[in-house]
C-alpha cells in the first residue's frame, strides 16, 4: 500500500488508506479485512471429508442442470397491435421525473409498454444525456408495491366516486365562506399546470390560504440572495467559463437537482486541455463532500466560521470594508492561495457559497464576486413563479393551533414526517376537521389524514415541470396507471369542480397560450424533444447589497448541520431498494444514516465508528451511530435527513434516526447543540472495506510538468500465449480526475443489468452485488486528507486469472476480449473470485430474486438474465448492448462505428469519466485516452493486462493543499 | 504348528471372477447409462419435438402457409426487424375472417377476442430457454431460412416443434454456417433445397453477408 519511488515512468500513487481503523493498525481489524468476504473470517474450518463430499455431489449434480425440459408456456399477442410498435423492440419516450419538484429530463426505455430504464435526455440543454442516482432509480419507484393503490377514508378503501361526493360537499361549504378555513399545503413544485390550478382555486375561493413546505427545497437560497442582492433570485453558475472556483461550503458537485448540470460544466472546464488541468477548485467546508474531494486545496472550517472565511477572502481580494479574519495558519494558507488564484484569473474566477449557509457568507461572497468581475458567471435568473404569497409551515402550524384551519389539503408533501419535531405537526393534524392528502404513498401524513388520495408516479402522469435552469419539460406517461390512481392535476381539477377532464387536456390547457399558433405541431415536437422552447425572461441585474451581520449563534456547543441524504434525499426515496443499497459517497454507508463527527471530536469523546451518541439541540435529542469522517471540521457534527421513517413501506421503514425530530424551525440547516456518548454501539453496513485489493498505487496522481516525460512501458512478459483478437477489441478508460464519486454509474448498472438488492444484513457481511464499486481512498492526515474516488468494474483482463481458476470453464474469454461469465455452467466454487486480484466478482449466496408476483419484475431488463442462487456474476461490459450494436451493424453489412456502443455506466456518468470503445481502432476515443500521459494500469505488476484502465488524477504543481 | 495359526483363506476361488465381472459390469452399466442419458436428452420426449399442444383454435399452418401460400411474414411481422418474429394480433386473423368463415364455430375464440378486446391465449410451440437470447432479425438478414429451424411448417396441420432446440443444434450452424445459408429471396421458402454443392452457394452468400466467422460461438453471442 505504499508508493514505490523507484517506478519513474508511470504516474505515481501516494500512500493510500481507506478507513480510520486502518490507520490505528489493530491486528484483529487486519484479520477481518483480509478475509475476502469479511464474515468468512468468523466461519469455522470445513473438514476435508465434508469438503470432498460436497464437492463430489456438486460436480455430479452440475451436469443435471442441462436436463431441464423446456415448458410449453402461453403466448399472448395483441388484439390490435399499436401503430409503430414491434414486439421485442423497445420504444423511447422523452419525459421527466422530478427531484424536489425540479424536472430531471429523461429518455425512458419502454419494452412492451413497461418502462425499464431511464437515462438523461441527450437533447435537453441542461442534462445533455447525463444522469444522477435519483434519475436512474426513479423507475423502481414506479413499481413500488407499497404505493397507495386506491383512495382511502380513515384507512378504509373507497372509490373515486366517494371522493367526488366529499369534494362536492366541501366545495359547497367553501362557496358560502369564499374558502374561509381552507388551507392548502404544497410541497416544492415547479409545475406550471399546478401553479395555474392553484391560482384558479385562489381566484374562486379568495379566502383560501396557501402554504409551502419542502424539507429541503432550495434551502435558504431566497433568503440568502435577498441578503446578498436585495431580491430573491435563482443562481445557476456557468462553471464552463471559469478558471478558478472558490467554494465556501458549497457542495455544488454533490447530490441535488443541480448536480448533473454542475458536474457536466465543471468537468468540461476541468478538461479543457489534455495536457494540463483546467479549472482549479478551492474549497473551504465543514463536512467533506464530493466538491471538497475534487479540490486543488481544501480546508476544513467549522460551519459557524465559514462566514469568517468569506470575509477573509473578501479582505484578501481587496473588498472595501472587509476586515482580516482571525484564522488558523492552515486557513490562512488556504485563503492566500485562493485569493491569489482569484486575483490572477479576474473575470474567470468565481466564488460560490452554500444555499444552506448564512446571510453573512452569501453577502461577502456577493461583494467579492462583484469585485472580481464574476457577476456574468453567476447566471442569476428570476425564480420560477410559484404560488404567490405562500406561507411557511410554521405559519400553518400557528393557524391550525388558533383554529383558523377547517380543511387542510396537503399536496405532495409529508409534513407529519418532515416537519421539525418542535412543531408537533402530527398532533396539529388531528385538530383539523377535514384533511386530504394527495401523494403517491399512504405515508406518515397520508396515514393521519382523513382522506388519502393516491397520485400517479411521474412515469404514469401527464404533467409538466422545470429543471433547475428553468427549462420546462412536458411530462408524458410511459405506461397507463396500473393502480386506481390519478394525476395531481386531475385531483386539483376535481377540487376546482371540473368533471373528469382527461389528464392530457389539463396540461395542454396550460401550454396553449405559451406555444401560440400551430399548437398541435409544437406540442408534438415538445413531447418528442423533451423540452419546451420558451423565451427566457431577461436575467435580473444583480448588485451586491450592503453587508449583513454574522448569524447570532450562542457561543457554547458544537456546530450541528443538517444535510440531505446522498441516496434517499429528504426521505422520499426511502422505499427504493436500489438507492438504499447504494454506498453513499465518502462514507460508503448503505441502508442507514450516521451522525458524522470529526476525528478530533472522536478523540475527545473517545468515540469509535458505530458508537451510539445522543445529539441534543435545545430540549430535543436523537440517538444515532457516530461515524468519524476524515476531514470534517473539528467542532462540526453533521446529521443527515431522510431516515427514521415509519410509513415509507417495507423497504424504508425503521432505518436510521430521524433528524427532523431535532431540527429547529428557525435554524433548519445550521444550529448549535451538544453530543454525548452512550455506552452502546452497532455495526454499520459500510462497503469500503469489502473487496479489497492487494498491491500499491491503486490511485495515481501526475503533475502537468511530469506529463510527456514518461516512457511507455512495455507490458510485462507473460507465460500464457497471447489470444488472437477479433476485429474489435473492447476496452474502457476511466478518468479519475473526472470522477466525483456520485454513484450514477452504479445505479445505472443496477438498472441495466438486473443487479439484485440484498439488504443491510447481507451488505454487512460483504455480499453486496454491485458489479461496479466506487472505491474511496484517502491520503495524508486524518484531519485534512485528500480523497480519491475510483470506480472499479471488471477489468476484462487479457490474461485473466479467474479464467485459469474455474474448474468447470464457466468463465471464458471472447475473441473481442470480454471476460464472459456463463451462469449455467457455474457451480459456485468461488475460485474465480479468490483468483481475481481486483475483487470484482460477486456471488449469489442466496436466491436474491424477487417473489414471483412482485411488481418490480417489470423493471427488469428483458435482455439480461436474472441470476439465481449459487452462481457468480460480474460486469459484462454491457454485453447486451455490444451484441445489439453488432446486430444493427451486421444487418447493414458495415463495421461498428466508434461511440456506437455506450455502456450503462458510461452513459450515466455526469462528467464523462468513463469511455468505452474499440482499442484496435487507433482513432477511437478509448485508444486516444490509452495514449494519454495520465494513462495507467491498475495492479500492472500482476501482468493481467486489463482492458479497463485509468487516467491519473491531476496534481497541482504547488503540492497538496 | 497349530491349525489356528494358518492364514485363513479370505477370498474364495471365485472371487477373482466376481471382481472382474463386477468391474466389467459396472463399466458397462455406467457407460450404458451415460449413453442412455445422452439419448434421453436428445429424445423427442425430452426435447418435446413430437408434441402438438392444445390451442384455443386448431390453427393449421398447412392450410394457411401451404395450401393458400400466405407468406410467413404476413403474420409474423417482426421476423425481419425485431428479435421476436411475433404472433399475429387478432386483427390480422380478422383481415380475412371478417369476410370468410365468419360464422365458423372453430373461429369463435377469435371473434370473442376481438369483441372483448382480450388477447387469444395461444400455447407457444417454438421456445428457447430464458437464458438464450435468440434474435430472428439477424438470422433472416444473414440468410438463415424459416425452414432451417422451424421445419416444414407448411406441412403441419397442427404445429409442433420440428427441430430439437438443443445447444448442439444452434452450435452446428454457428460453427459452420456455410451449408445452411440460402439466398435472400428464398428465406421464407419452405421447399428450397441447397443444390448439389451447398458449400459453394453458401460460400457466396457468406462472402456477401460478411459473416463474422469464429466470433459466433462465444458465449455472449447468445447468453448474457
Amino acid at each position: 500500500m505504499r508508493g514505490d519511488a523507484t517506478r519513474p515512468n508511470t504516474p505515481r500513487g501516494p500512500a493510500l488508506w481507506s478507513s480510520v481503523e486502518e490507520l490505528s493498525g489493530d491486528p484483529a481489524f487486519e484479520a477481518w479485512v483480509n478475509a475476502e468476504y469479511p464474515a468468512a473470517a468468523t466461519l469455522g474450518p470445513t473438514a476435508r471429508r465434508t469438503f470432498l463430499k460436497l464437492m463430489g455431489a456438486s460436480f455430479a449434480l452440475a451436469g443435471l442442470t442441462g436436463c431441464e425440459k423446456s415448458p410449453f408456456v402461453a403466448a399472448l399477442p395483441y388484439v390490435e397491435q399499436p401503430q409503430g410498435s414491434t414486439a421485442g423492440v423497445p420504444k423511447y419516450y422523452a419525459t421527466a421525473v422530478t427531484l424536489e419538484g425540479y424536472a430531471q429530463p429523461v429518455i425512458a426505455t419502454v419494452y412492451s409498454g413497461r418502462p425499464t430504464k431511464l437515462d438523461g435526455n441527450p437533447d435537453h440543454p441542461m442534462v445533455q444525456g447525463r444522469s444522477d442516482v435519483f434519475m436512474q432509480a426513479a423507475v423502481l419507484g414506479l413499481y413500488d408495491p407499497d404505493r397507495a393503490q386506491a383512495p382511502t377514508h380513515r384507512g378504509e378503501p373507497v372509490t373515486w366516486n366517494d371522493v367526488q361526493h366529499q369534494v362536492e360537499l366541501l366545495r359547497a361549504r367553501w362557496s358560502q365562506s369564499e374558502g374561509e378555513g381552507l388551507a392548502m399545503l404544497l410541497g416544492h413544485s415547479t409545475s406550471p399546470t399546478l401553479t395555474r390550478q392553484i391560482a384558479a382555486l385562489v381566484t374562486e375561493f379568495p379566502k383560501a390560504r396557501i402554504y409551502e413546505h419542502a424539507a429541503i427545497g432550495d434551502g435558504r437560497r431566497p433568503d440568502l440572495t435577498t441578503a446578498a442582492y436585495g431580491q430573491p433570485v435563482q443562481l445557476h453558475a456557468s462553471f464552463e467559463d471559469c478558471d478558478v472556483v472558490v467554494s465556501l461550503d458549497d457542495d455544488f458537485l454533490g447530490v441535488g437537482p443541480q448536480q448533473v448540470a454542475n458536474a457536466r460544466a465543471w468537468s468540461a472546464a476541468r478538461h479543457r486541455s489534455a495536457d494540463k488541468p483546467g479549472l482549479a477548485l478551492y474549497v473551504a467546508e465543514a463536512v467533506p463532500s464530493a466538491t471538497g474531494a475534487m479540490a486543488e486545496a481544501r480546508v476544513a472550517v467549522d460551519a459557524s466560521r465559514v462566514w469568517l472565511m468569506a470575509r477573509g477572502l473578501a479582505h484578501a481580494c481587496g473588498v472595501a470594508g472587509a476586515e482580516a479574519a482571525d484564522v488558523s495558519p492552515a486557513e490562512q494558507r488556504w485563503l492566500e492561495r485562493a485569493a491569489d488564484a482569484c486575483r490572477s484569473a479576474r473575470g474567470r474566477a468565481l466564488v460560490t457559497s452554500s444555499h444552506f449557509g448564512s446571510d453573512a457568507t452569501a453577502s461577502w461572497v456577493a461583494r467579492t464576486n462583484a469585485l472580481l468581475g464574476a457577476n456574468a458567471l453567476i447566471g442569476a435568473a428570476k425564480p420560477a413563479p410559484g404560488a404567490a404569497n405562500a406561507g411557511a409551515l410554521s405559519e400553518l402550524a400557528r393557524d391550525i393551533g388558533s383554529g383558523a384551519v377547517d380543511t387542510l389539503v396537503i399536496i405532495e408533501a409529508n409534513p407529519a414526517y418532515t416537519a421539525p419535531g418542535e412543531l408537533g405537526f402530527k398532533d396539529l393534524l388531528q385538530k383539523v376537521r377535514s384533511s386530504l392528502h394527495l401523494g403517491t404513498h399512504r405515508d406518515e401524513t397520508g396515514d393521519l389524514c382523513e382522506w388519502q388520495l393516491p397520485l400517479t408516479h411521474a412515469l404514469e402522469s401527464w404533467s409538466d415541470a422545470r429543471s433547475v435552469d428553468g427549462t420546462a419539460t412536458i411530462v408524458q406517461p410511459t405506461i397507463a396507471p396500473f393502480y386506481d390512481v390519478r394525476t395531481v392535476h386531475q385531483v386539483m381539477a376535481l377540487l376546482l369542480g371540473q368533471l373528469d377532464p382527461t389528464p392530457e387536456t389539463l396540461v395542454r390547457d396550460t401550454w396553449r397560450a405559451t406555444l401560440g399558433d400551430d399548437f398541435e405541431t409544437k406540442w408534438t415536437s415538445c413531447l418528442r424533444d423533451g423540452h419546451v422552447p420558451e423565451q427566457k425572461s431577461p436575467a435580473p441585474s444583480i448588485e451586491a447589497a450592503a453587508t449583513a451581520v454574522a448569524p447570532p449563534f450562542p457561543d457554547d456547543g458544537l456546530d450541528i448541520v443538517f444535510r440531505p441524504d446522498p441516496t434517499v434525499w429528504d426521505g422520499s426515496f426511502a422505499n427504493n431498494g436500489w438507492l438504499q443499497e447504494l454506498p453513499k459517497p465518502l462514507t460508503t454507508l448503505t441502508w442507514s444514516n450516521v451522525v458524522s463527527i470529526s476525528p478530533a471530536l472522536a478523540k475527545l469523546k473517545r468515540l469509535a465508528n458505530g458508537d451510539h451518541v445522543k445529539v441534543t439541540i435545545r430540549d430535543r435529542s436523537i440517538t444515532g451511530p457516530a461515524w468519524i469522517l476524515p476531514g470534517q471540521a473539528a467542532n462540526t457534527v453533521a446529521l443527515s435527513l431522510g431516515y427514521g421513517r415509519s410509513k415509507a413501506g417495507r423497504v424504508g421503514d425503521g432505518l436510521g434516526y430521524n433528524a427532523y425530530d431535532v431540527r429547529p424551525v428557525d435554524q433548519p440547516w445550521q444550529t448549535r447543540g451538544s453530543l454525548h456518548k452512550l455506552g452502546t454501539s452497532e455495526t454499520l453496513a459500510v462497503t469500503q472495506l469489502h473487496h479489497r485489493m492487494e498491491g500499491f498505487d491503486f490511485v495515481r496522481e501526475v503533475t502537468a510538468a511530469e506529463i510527456g516525460h514518461q516512457k511507455a512501458e512495455a507490458p510485462q512478459p507473460s507465460l500464457y500465449p497471447a489470444k488472437p483478437s477479433a476485429p474489435n477489441a473492447w476496452g474502457m478508460v476511466i478518468d479519475l480526475d473526472s470522477c466525483i464519486g456520485c454513484n450514477a454509474c452504479v445505479a445505472a448498472c443496477t438498472a441495466e443489468n438486473n443487479v439484485p438488492v440484498v439488504g443491510s444484513a447481507e451488505v454487512k457481511v460483504g455480499r453486496e452485488m454491485h458489479w461496479l464499486r466506487i472505491a474511496r481512498y484517502y491520503t495524508g492526515e486524518v484531519e485534512e486528507p485528500r480523497s480519491f474516488f475510483q470506480p472499479v468494474p471488471c477489468m476484462h483482463c487479457e490474461q485473466a486469472p479467474c479464467e485459469m481458476g474455474c474448474p468447470v470453464h464457466a468463465t471464458t474469454h471472447s475473441p473481442e476480449g470480454v471476460n464472459q461469465m456463463v451462469y449455467n455452467r457455474c457451480i459456485g466454487t468461488r475460485t474465480c473470485s479468490s483468483y481475481c486480484p481486483y475483487k470484482v466478482r460477486r456471488f449469489n449466496f442466496f436466491d436474491y430474486r424477487l417473489a414471483s408476483d412482485a411488481p418490480e419484475h417489470a423493471a427488469h431488463n428483458p435482455d439480461v438474465t436474472v441470476r439465481s442462487r449459487g452462481v457468480m456474476e460480474k460486469c459484462t461490459y454491457c454485453t447486451q448492448r455490444i451484441e445489439a450494436a453488432h446486430v444493427a451493424a451486421d444487418k447493414e453489412n458495415r463495421p461498428l462505428r466508434d461511440g456506437e456502443i455506450v455502456t450503462a455506466c458510461q452513459s450515466a456518468c455526469p462528467t464523462r469519466a468513463i469511455v468505452f470503445g474499440d482499442i484496435n481502432d487507433p482513432a477511437s476515443d478509448v485508444s486516444r485516452l490509452r495514449r494519454d500521459g495520465r494513462h495507467y494500469v491498475l495492479l500492472e505488476e500482476q501482468g493481467t493486462r486489463p482492458r479497463t484502465t485509468y487516467l491519473a488524477r491531476w496534481k497541482s504543481a504547488e503540492g497538496q493543499g | 504348528m497349530r491349525s489356528g495359526d494358518r492364514m485363513t483363506q479370505i477370498f474364495t476361488p471365485a472371487a477373482d471372477t466376481w471382481l472382474r465381472l463386477f468391474m466389467v459390469g459396472g463399466l458397462a452399466l455406467s457407460s450404458g447409462g451415460l449413453v442412455g442419458l445422452i439419448g434421453f436428452a436428445h429424445s423427442a420426449y425430452e426435447t418435446s419435438t413430437d408434441v402438438r399442444p392444445h390451442q384455443p383454435v386448431p390453427f393449421s399452418h398447412k392450410h394457411h402457409a401451404g395450401e393458400l401460400g400466405i407468406d410467413c411474414r404476413y403474420c409474423h411481422t417482426g421476423a425481419e426487424t425485431s428479435p421476436q418474429a411475433g404472433l399475429p394480433p387478432t386483427a390480422t386473423c380478422m383481415t380475412c375472417h371478417s369476410q370468410i368463415w365468419t360464422n365458423a364455430t372453430m373461429l369463435a375464440p377469435i371473434r370473442k377476442s376481438l369483441a372483448d378486446d382480450k388477447p387469444i391465449i395461444w400455447t407457444r410451440v417454438a421456445k428457447l430457454p430464458d437464458y438464450v437470447f435468440f434474435r430472428h432479425d439477424i438470422h433472416i438478414a444473414k440468410g438463415v431460412g424459416c425452414e432451417t429451424c422451424h421445419g416444414r411448417i407448411d406441412a403441419m396441420p397442427l404445429t409442433y416443434r420440428a427441430k430439437a432446440f438443443t445447444m448442439e443444434f444452434c452450435l452446428d450452424c454457428h460453427r459452420d454456417p456455410v451449408p445452411h445459408l440460402r439466398p435472400k429471396d428464398h428465406i421464407a421458402d419452405m421447399t428450397w433445397q441447397a443444390g448439389t454443392d451447398a458449400s459453394a452457394s453458401g460460400e457466396k452468400i457468406t462472402a456477401h453477408e460478411g459473416i463474422r466467422f469464429g466470433q459466433l460461438t462465444h458465449c455472449y453471442v447468445c447468453h448474457r
